[in-house]
């Protein structure tokens, strides 16, 4: 009886496969289809506009007029303008500072949080907080807690007797800068202490075993066990915050938008106030173009890298 | 050897103790101010009598924040855009990083790397096209064109994060299914999707996050007031008016919320999502 159901079933027409099966059989013509969203996306909002701030750079293009190509004439403009040098100056030491800082607090953070004691997950669920916080949220905050008359430094400091008088932290030109990188370092060390926390977790036990056994010191195995185990995560990490650290605007426009006197002013805030607010668009571009070749060396590394272990 | 195993190891666990609490002061207290301000009557925000711990606790300040400002719109503005971004960003990621790990066609290499590529790209290159972009195309002032303008950001690094995790599942559990009459989709929907709900959840969590916080697109591609998310609208209450300090802590915290939640919800997830890229290296 089951033996006579079952030679019914291949008598039956074969069904012609439907377009949708057809196409979900193809694998290229599905890969052409998963892939085509995020084509369009990509080449609109990223590709495209990056050639055109390509083109921009070489064009006198004002908000409203018809661009006109002008060669590498802004950049000359830009090379031969004292402001700007100093501008670029400013962007490379904000960025050093900044990574540099935020890598040494990011690593002591992380190796005090990776050492055995009680209640260490409500610590790191702390430590951890600013990078939840909006950056834009984080720097009106920290524009509260600078306030010269009324913000929490001030009275902290003044209370205990540090300070005679408030200081205008964003204000004064020796404190500006540093009270910028504060901000940053606040915002951005748990991107660090994420990363290196989980690099420290990651090492073999056997290495510390191995060095213990041969009577290393806390601060040998530091040195010689730690330091070369989480090299690679050093170098990603450092490399992703450089990039993303020289380019954001948030903090400085927030805070001081460059005063006092352009102290504080960084090269994509720069581009902002020239290409948005003074409609100078090609200037703008060629402005921010001039951080590239900088950050193109960062950018094919870490893509090499993000893509090694990823088998494609 | 000048000190004996033991000693050296409590002397780090005492200096690792003085940094952490000096590292959570460092952390809390510009939070704690931003909590206390937003509590304060006016008298004790600003003047001679400034305190440090609110002594007549009021919620005034979040009642001028709802009934006198903007604020709501901005909100709503904010979760529209960052709930949109979210939802496209995933279909377009899983689909995308399934077709990169799975379908073998002719491109596949330079297709993840042009991703990654895309990712690294700083905003700050691309924003003044952009504006030019978005408004030959009708867009500026809409919400629409800011959540277009998003998928940027958050599209390549989706998808990245997905290719790491769709390639841990064993690819057999797919073949079996196939061989049991299952179509691509159904593969996708059915194993690979179900499997990487933690990824998803990473991915929800970083495009949700990113549209919440943006603020160059937003500043350039957004001017009217009633289409501005909450990062360019919020920093515009200290231009309105002097004393408008505790409503503005106000709307900060009630501003951080949303992904504080989220962290305080899903932190491990999160912390081994975003991390996995840099210690696989």
């Amino acid at each position: 009886m089951s033996e006579a159901t079952t030679t019914l079933v291949p008598t039956a027409a074969p069904r012609q496969p439907s377009f949708w099966e057809f196409v979900s059989n193809d694998v290229r013509t599905l890969a052409f289809l998963f892939l085509l969203p995020t084509t369009v996306v990509l080449t609109c909002v990223v590709l495209y506009p990056f050639t055109y701030a390509l083109l921009l750079s070489f064009e006198d293009k004002t908000a409203g007029v018809p661009s006109r190509f002008i060669g590498l004439q802004n950049y000359i403009e830009l090379l031969s303008d004292r402001e700007f040098i100093e501008i670029f100056y400013n962007t490379v030491w904000y960025t050093v500072v900044a990574v540099g800082i935020k890598f040494l607090i990011g690593l002591a953070s992380a190796l005090v949080l990776n050492q055995p004691r009680r209640f260490n997950n409500i610590y790191r669920t702390i430590l951890f907080i600013p990078w939840a916080i909006p950056t834009v949220i984080a720097s009106l905050i920290w524009l509260w807690v600078y306030n010269e008359f009324n913000g929490l430094l001030n009275i902290v400091l003044l209370r205990a007797g540090i300070l005679d008088n408030g200081i205008a932290w964003l204000a004064e030109p020796k404190w500006a800068m540093w009270s910028v990188i504060a901000v940053v370092v606040w915002s951005g060390t748990p991107f660090y202490t994420m990363h290196f926390l989980a690099g420290l977790q990651s090492i073999p036990k056997e290495l510390y075993e191995a060095a213990e056994i041969d009577g290393a010191a806390t601060l040998h195995k530091f040195w010689h066990v730690t330091i070369p185990s989480l090299k690679a995560v050093f170098t990603i990490t450092v490399m992703l915050s450089t990039v993303f650290t020289s380019t954001s605007i948030v903090v400085v426009n927030i805070l001081t938008n460059g005063a006092p006197a352009n102290l504080t002013q960084i090269l994509p805030n720069e581009s902002y106030g020239v290409a948005i607010e003074a409609g100078r668009m090609g200037l703008g571009s060629a402005i921010n173009m001039t951080l590239f070749p900088f950050l193109v060396v960062f950018i094919v590394f870490l893509t090499r890298r993000m893509l090694r272990k990823d088998g494609t | 050897m000048a000190m004996s195993q033991q000693t050296s190891t409590r002397l780090t666990r005492g200096v690792g103790a003085v940094a952490l609490v000096v590292l959570i002061v460092w952390t809390v207290a510009p939070l704690y101010w931003m909590v206390v301000t937003s509590l304060k009557v006016n008298s004790e925000i600003y003047g001679e009598q400034v305190t440090l711990w609110p002594l007549k606790p009021t919620l005034d300040n979040y009642r001028v924040l709802f009934e006198e400002t903007n604020f709501l719109i901005y909100f709503r503005n904010s979760v529209i855009v960052a709930v949109v971004t979210t939802m496209l960003s995933l279909v377009c990621a899983a689909l995308g990083a399934y077709a990169l790990t799975r379908l073998n066609f002719p491109g596949r290499r330079f297709f993840a790397r042009a991703l990654v590529y895309t990712y690294l790209m700083p905003s700050s290159l691309l924003f003044i096209p952009l504006l030019i972009i978005i408004r030959g195309v009708g867009l500026q002032n809409t919400l629409e064109g800011l959540v277009f303008s998003y998928l940027g950001f958050t599209v390549p690094f989706c998808t990245w994060l997905l290719m790491g995790y769709f390639m841990s599942i064993p690819i057999e559990l797919e073949e079996s299914a196939m061989v049991d009459g299952c179509g691509r989709l159904g593969v996708l929907f059915r194993i690979v999707i179900p499997l990487t709900v933690p990824a998803l959840a990473v991915v929800a969590f970083f495009s949700f996050t990113l549209a919440w916080n943006e603020f160059i697109y937003a500043s350039v591609l957004v001017s009217d007031l009633s289409v501005r998310t909450i990062p360019t609208g919020i920093p515009n209450f200290i231009v309105e008016d002097v004393f408008f300090w505790g409503p503005m802590m106000a709307s900060t915290l009630i501003s951080a919320v949303p992904p504080l939640v989220v962290y305080f919800l899903f932190q491990r997830f999160l912390i081994t999502g975003l991390t996995l890229g840099a210690v696989k290296g």
